[in-house]
C-alpha cells in the first residue's frame, strides 16, 4: 500500500511496513529528547476523501505547531487506507508495531469499530474526532467528535418547533445512518410526530430519483440527511431541482438538515445546490471567536487561503490535544495520558475543552449552520458546550434550550 | 426496537470476586447510569437487584436465590471458560446473555439489553402459558354448556358452540366464564342463532 504522503513527498519505495517510514515527519528541535510518536490514520481518497484530506492537513498543522513550540518534537507516521475497510486494520497494526501507541483517526464508525479491538488489545489509545452515533465509551478511545445528545438532540429541539414533526429520513447504509435515523424516529415519536419515510443509500450511490419522488409525494416537514459523500451531494442537487419545480421544497420551508456535511465538501456539490440547507457541527469556519480568528491566520499562513472544515479543525484539535497530554504526562502510557487529560479543561479551538474521565468524551458546543452562497456556513444558532451522554441516560430527551444568535 | 433501552437508575449486582474484570464492568455500568454492587456471596431473595451478573466460571448453585426453571431477574453470565459444564451451569441459572472474559467494555450494554429482553420474552411466554392452561382447565365447562344448549334447543353441536361464542362476544366475557354461568344456572340460556 503506497501512502498518499509518500507520493506527495515524491518518494517511491515498494510496499509494506518499511515504506511507511517515507511518511514519517521528523521535527527535531534544539534539545535531543525523544520525539513523541503518534500515528495518523485517514483515507485521502474514496467517497469521503475530501474529509480525509482536510483531516490530514489539520493533523499536519498541529504537528508543525507542536514541533515549533516543544523541545522533543514529533515523530508522526501517516497511514492512508484509501477507504478500504480491511486496510484500516492493516494500518492500525502497522502503526502499533512501529510504536505509535496513540493513533488519531478514522472518520467513519465502520472504520473505528474495525480498528478498535486491535488498539484495545495492544493498549493503545485512539483519538476519534468525528461526530458519531453514540452508544460506545471504550477506555481505549478519546471521543472528540460528539455523540447524539451533542448534535442530533439539540438539532431536533431546534427543528421540530420551527418546521414540524413529520420528517423524512435518509442515511448512509451503515451503522451511522441506521442509528442516527433510529434515534431520530424515537425523538419524533416522543414529540407525537410521524416519520414519513426512511431510505438508505451506499456511499457511492447517486441514483436518488426514487427517494426524491417519494419526498415529493409525501411532503415532509424537513429532511434529516445522514448520507455521506457522493450520495449526499447527488441528493442535495436533486432536492434543489425539486425546489425549483415546487416552492414547498425550498430550504426555508422544508430544509435538508445534515450532521455530517462540511465546508470542504461544499465545493463537490453543484454550485448553489446546497445553499440555504442546514447542518449541525461543533465548528464552522465562520465562527466569530478570537481562538478561531487566530487559528485561521495560522491555517492561511501554512496553506494559503482556504476554508477550514470541521474535520480539519477536529483533527487539528485531536492531534494538538494528544501531543499536549502526552507531553504533560511525560509518557505515552495511555492510562497516564487519560488521567492527565481529564485533570482540567484544555485550551482549544472549541474554547476550554473538558474531557470526562468516565466517558472519555469531550464536552462540545453545538452550532447550527446555514449554507450560504459562498460555500460556507452562516451560524444561526449555538449552544454552549454540552457534556456527552453516549448512552443517553439523561432521561428527558427533548429539552428546549436553544439560543438563537441571529 | 422502538425505544432505546436505558438502564439509568437501575440496580445491578455482580456476583464475582473483585478483579480487573469487575473493575471494567463497574466503570461501564456507571456510564450507563446503573447503581452497581459487587459481591462474592449468595444473593438474598428479599433484596433482588434489577439485573444480575454472575461468574459462570466459579459460580455455584446457591449463589442465585431462585428456582432455576423460573429466573426472577435477567441474568448475564460472565464466562471465560469454554467448558460445556460451565455453559450448562450458566443456562441453568437462566442466563440470557454472556459476557466473555476478559471483559471488553463494548460487551456490557449489548449483554444487558439482550438479557433484559430475553427475560421479558420469558415472562410474556409464561403469562401466556398460564392463561392457556387456565382455559384448557376450564374446557370441560364449555363442553357442558354446549351440551345443555344442544338438548334444550334441539340443535347440533356446531350451532350450540356458535351460540355460546356469540353470547360470550356480546357480553365481552371469555367463553369459559359464560359457560360456567350457564352450567351453574346463573345465566339464562341464550337463544339459539
Amino acid at each position: 500500500m503506497t501512502s498518499i504522503v509518500s507520493r506527495q513527498l515524491r518518494l517511491t519505495s515498494p510496499r509494506p511496513v518499511r515504506d511507511l517510514r517515507c511518511g514519517v515527519f521528523w521535527f527535531w528541535c534544539t534539545r535531543m529528547s525523544d520525539p513523541i510518536r503518534i500515528g495518523i490514520l485517514f483515507s485521502t481518497t474514496g467517497p469521503y476523501g475530501s474529509m480525509g484530506r482536510d483531516a490530514r492537513d489539520g493533523a499536519h498543522l498541529a504537528i508543525a505547531e507542536f514541533g515549533d513550540a516543544s523541545d522533543g518534537g514529533v515523530d508522526a507516521v501517516f497511514f492512508d487506507p484509501h477507504a478500504d475497510l480491511a486496510a484500516y486494520l492493516d494500518g492500525a497494526r502497522n502503526l502499533l508495531r512501529q510504536g505509535c501507541r496513540h493513533i488519531v483517526g478514522t472518520i467513519t464508525s465502520a472504520a473505528r469499530k474495525e480498528v478498535l479491538p486491535l488498539i484495545e488489545k495492544h493498549d493503545g489509545l485512539l483519538w476519534y474526532m468525528c461526530p458519531y452515533e453514540g452508544f460506545e465509551a471504550n477506555e481505549s478511545v478519546i471521543y472528540l467528535g460528539g455523540c447524539p445528545n451533542q448534535h442530533l438532540l439539540p438539532l431536533f429541539e431546534y427543528l421540530i418547533p420551527r418546521y414540524g414533526k413529520r420528517p423524512y429520513l435518509v442515511g448512509a447504509n451503515y451503522v451511522w445512518g441506521w442509528e442516527m435515523n433510529r434515534l431520530a424516529r424515537e425523538l419524533v415519536g416522543s414529540a407525537g410526530g410521524e416519520v414519513l419515510g426512511e431510505r438508505y443509500l451506499p456511499l457511492d450511490e447517486t441514483a436518488v430519483e426514487r427517494i426524491i419522488a417519494e419526498i415529493e409525494q409525501r411532503r415532509p416537514s424537513f429532511i434529516l440527511n445522514n448520507l455521506i459523500g457522493p450520495s449526499s451531494y447527488a441528493f442535495l442537487a436533486a432536492m434543489r431541482a425539486l425546489a425549483d419545480r415546487d416552492p414547498a421544497f425550498r430550504p426555508e420551508v422544508c430544509p435538508v438538515v445534515s450532521c455530517d456535511l462540511m465546508e470542504c465538501e461544499l465545493v463537490d456539490i453543484a454550485p448553489g445546490a446546497a445553499t440555504g440547507q442546514l447542518c449541525a457541527a461543533s465548528y464552522f469556519d465562520t465562527l466569530a471567536t478570537s481562538e478561531n480568528a487566530r487559528f485561521k491566520r495560522n491555517v492561511h499562513a501554512r496553506f494559503g487561503e482556504r476554508r477550514v472544515s470541521s474535520v480539519f479543525a477536529s483533527a487539528y484539535t485531536a492531534v494538538k490535544l494528544a501531543l499536549a497530554a502526552i507531553s504533560a504526562a511525560s509518557t505515552d502510557d495511555p492510562r497516564a495520558v487519560r488521567q492527565q487529560l481529564s485533570r482540567q479543561p484544555w485550551p482549544s479551538l472549541f474554547g476550554p475543552l473538558a474531557i470526562d474521565a468516565e466517558t472519555n468524551h469531550a464536552a462540545l458546543p453545538f452550532h447550527l449552520g446555514r449554507i450560504n452562497s459562498s460555500n460556507s456556513f452562516d451560524v444561526i444558532a449555538s449552544r454552549p458546550p454540552l457534556a456527552a451522554d453516549p448512552y443517553l441516560t439523561g432521561g428527558n430527551r427533548l429539552q428546549p434550550r436553544l439560543r438563537v444568535v441571529s | 426496537m422502538r425505544q432505546t433501552p436505558t438502564f439509568a437508575g437501575s440496580k445491578v449486582t455482580i456476583l464475582h470476586r473483585e478483579d480487573g474484570n469487575t473493575e471494567k464492568l463497574v466503570r461501564q455500568l456507571r456510564l450507563l447510569g446503573v447503581e452497581e454492587n459487587v459481591q462474592w456471596a449468595p444473593l438474598s431473595s428479599s433484596d433482588l437487584p434489577d439485573i444480575i451478573m454472575v461468574d459462570a466460571d466459579q459460580g455455584w448453585d446457591d449463589l442465585l436465590p431462585f428456582d432455576r426453571q423460573a429466573p426472577l431477574r435477567p441474568v448475564v453470565a460472565l464466562l471465560g471458560s469454554e467448558a460445556p459444564g460451565r455453559i450448562a451451569w450458566a443456562l441453568s441459572q437462566g442466563a440470557g446473555a454472556i459476557i466473555a472474559k476478559p471483559v471488553a467494555s463494548s460487551a456490557v450494554y449489548p449483554a444487558l439489553v439482550m438479557a433484559l429482553s430475553i427475560q421479558q420474552e420469558r415472562e410474556e411466554a409464561q403469562d401466556r402459558i398460564r392463561h392457556l392452561e387456565e382455559r384448557s382447565r376450564l374446557r370441560p365447562l364449555v363442553y357442558a354448556a354446549v351440551e345443555r344448549l344442544m338438548v334444550s334447543h334441539a340443535i347440533g353441536e356446531d350451532q350450540a358452540y356458535r351460540t355460546l361464542r356469540e353470547c360470550a362476544m356480546r357480553r365481552r366475557l371469555p367463553m369459559e366464564q359464560i359457560a360456567a354461568f350457564i352450567v351453574a344456572g346463573a345465566e339464562p340460556l341464550p337463544e339459539a342463532i
